[in-house]
């Protein structure tokens, strides 16, 4: 037992230059993943609550067919297919088909927030003679919003770990480090939970931000 | 005021409303009642188009509506609502709940919306609460802000659906005494409410309404005292 400990250390040693760097790859490919991922997100929902026939089944092909395939698959065909049109770097390729995956899945979120505001909130603003567009603004999704933090912060969390399977297009973050040095050193148990233990410090972190982000969000406004 | 006529309303094939006639003299105070289920909630949100009319026509200060070609938003702001569970913008101070339509929808300046919203919640006793949020209220509180907030467009006639069904029993009275007083200023007021002593006191009309019509309307001493219709006296007695 406490011999793999001081190999787990002698690993981590070795490679903590390595790692520091992969893991700056890897939380770029979060943002973008995040970022892209929101406003694509965004786009559907509001898509999917326009009451338009048309964008309503734009937005249902594009989110059955990216949660009906895996992740992993959407990177290589992005990867492949794309880089046949438009010369793109592979961290790109795979920081997009994080975005484009994330997309769908956000756009859900927000729909569900946006459709979760209590129908009163509607009314009362109906009521007082907002119209359609101004009850949106500046009732329904600032509301709608804060409702869509827990679960963002969630899918904030997976975007982060997801972005391991981008290794397979040679993306330099920090599983395709840890895949290298398992083969090189001979060493791959101590290898994967060395970068097990960082993506777990990672996400210790994120949930963290996110949970002192959400109170300060609901100091008397719940 | 208002003018109701021939108001027709289903929801897919139950029909709540079966030709229901009502006309509001300006400054009146109608008070109307009914067993739950009779219809009365919609009617009330009828007049607000909040509920689209399948058949009949509303009349709204000599103004005949037509919800295809007119601009609804416009005549709702003219026609001031106030809820039953309260609906006020949880993300919004008490005083931005009431400034809020003011501002958006009249382009009112913040100062002198300001001004008028704290006027406003001044008017029903609650000025000191202006900068806290709804969530810090209690359920009369909250009901005197929605009052204030709907006041705050200037409208030419009030809604009230069961405006103190959600309230603990202690805390109903504030909110009538707040809507007694609006009476007495002469506001047009149509009231969805259960609390019989408030239309004895306040209403000009009391009306009754079973089964999607209305089967009774009278002063509330007529109303009370001599009931013409068999379903008006068992209400009575159920409720006294």
């Amino acid at each position: 037992m406490f011999e793999l400990f001081g190999t787990v250390f002698e690993v981590f040693m070795r490679t903590y230059p390595g790692f520091l760097e992969a893991t700056v790859v890897t939380l770029q490919l979060t943002a973008v993943g995040v970022i892209l991922g929101t406003l694509i997100g965004l786009v559907f929902a509001l898509m999917k609550i326009s009451g338009s026939k048309i964008l309503q089944g734009i937005a249902n092909v594009y989110i059955t067919i990216i949660r009906g395939t895996p992740l992993i698959v959407q990177i290589m065909f992005l990867y492949f297919g794309i880089v046949e049109i438009y010369t793109m770097s592979n961290f790109w390729a795979g920081a997009i088909a994080l975005g484009v995956h994330n997309g769908a899945y956000i756009a859900e979120i927000f729909r569900g927030a946006i459709q979760g505001v209590d129908p009163g909130q509607r009314e009362a603003s109906m009521s007082l003679g907002m119209n359609r567009k101004q009850t949106m603004q500046r009732i329904v999704f600032p509301q709608a919003l804060r409702r869509s933090i827990p679960p963002l912060g969630n899918q904030f969390i997976i975007t982060l770990k997801d972005s391991s399977l981008v290794y397979i297009i040679g993306v330099a973050e920090i599983f395709s480090l840890a895949n290298r040095e398992a083969a090189q050193s001979f060493q791959p148990f101590e290898s994967f939970i060395v970068v097990a233990l960082y993506y777990l410090v990672l996400v210790m972190i994120f949930t963290y931000l996110l949970r002192w982000y959400e109170n300060r969000l609901d100091v008397d406004k719940t | 005021m208002i003018i109701g006529e021939n108001i027709h309303k289903s929801f897919g094939d139950l029909e709540v409303l079966k030709g229901v006639d009502l006309h509001v003299q300006p400054q009146e105070v109608v008070v109307l009642v009914g067993v739950s289920g009779s219809g009365k909630s919609t009617l009330l949100r009828c007049f607000n188009f909040l509920e689209m009319i399948n058949e009949g026509s509303i009349t709204i200060d000599g103004k005949k509506v037509d919800p295809k070609k007119d601009n609804l938003t416009k005549i709702r702001a003219e026609v001031g609502m106030v809820f039953q569970h309260f609906n006020l913008f949880p993300h919004k101070t008490v005083l931005e709940n009431v400034i809020e339509a003011p501002i958006t929808v009249k382009k009112m300046n913040k100062e002198k919306a300001k001004k008028l919203g704290l006027e406003l919640l001044e008017k029903v006793g609650l000025s000191d609460k202006a900068d806290v949020y709804p969530s810090k209220l209690s359920g009369g509180q909250k009901q005197r802000v929605a009052i204030a907030r709907s006041l705050a467009m200037e409208p030419k006639v009030m809604l009230f659906d069961e405006p103190t069904s959600a309230l603990d029993p202690e805390l109903v009275g504030e909110v009538l005494q707040v809507m007694k007083q609006l009476a007495e200023e002469g506001m047009t007021m149509v009231v969805v409410t259960h609390e019989m002593k408030f239309a004895k006191e306040v209403a000009d009309r009391i009306i009754m309404i079973d089964q999607g019509t209305i089967i009774e309307s009278a002063d509330p001493k007529t109303f009370f005292g001599n009931p013409q219709h068999e379903r008006t006296r068992q209400f009575i007695q159920l409720v006294e």
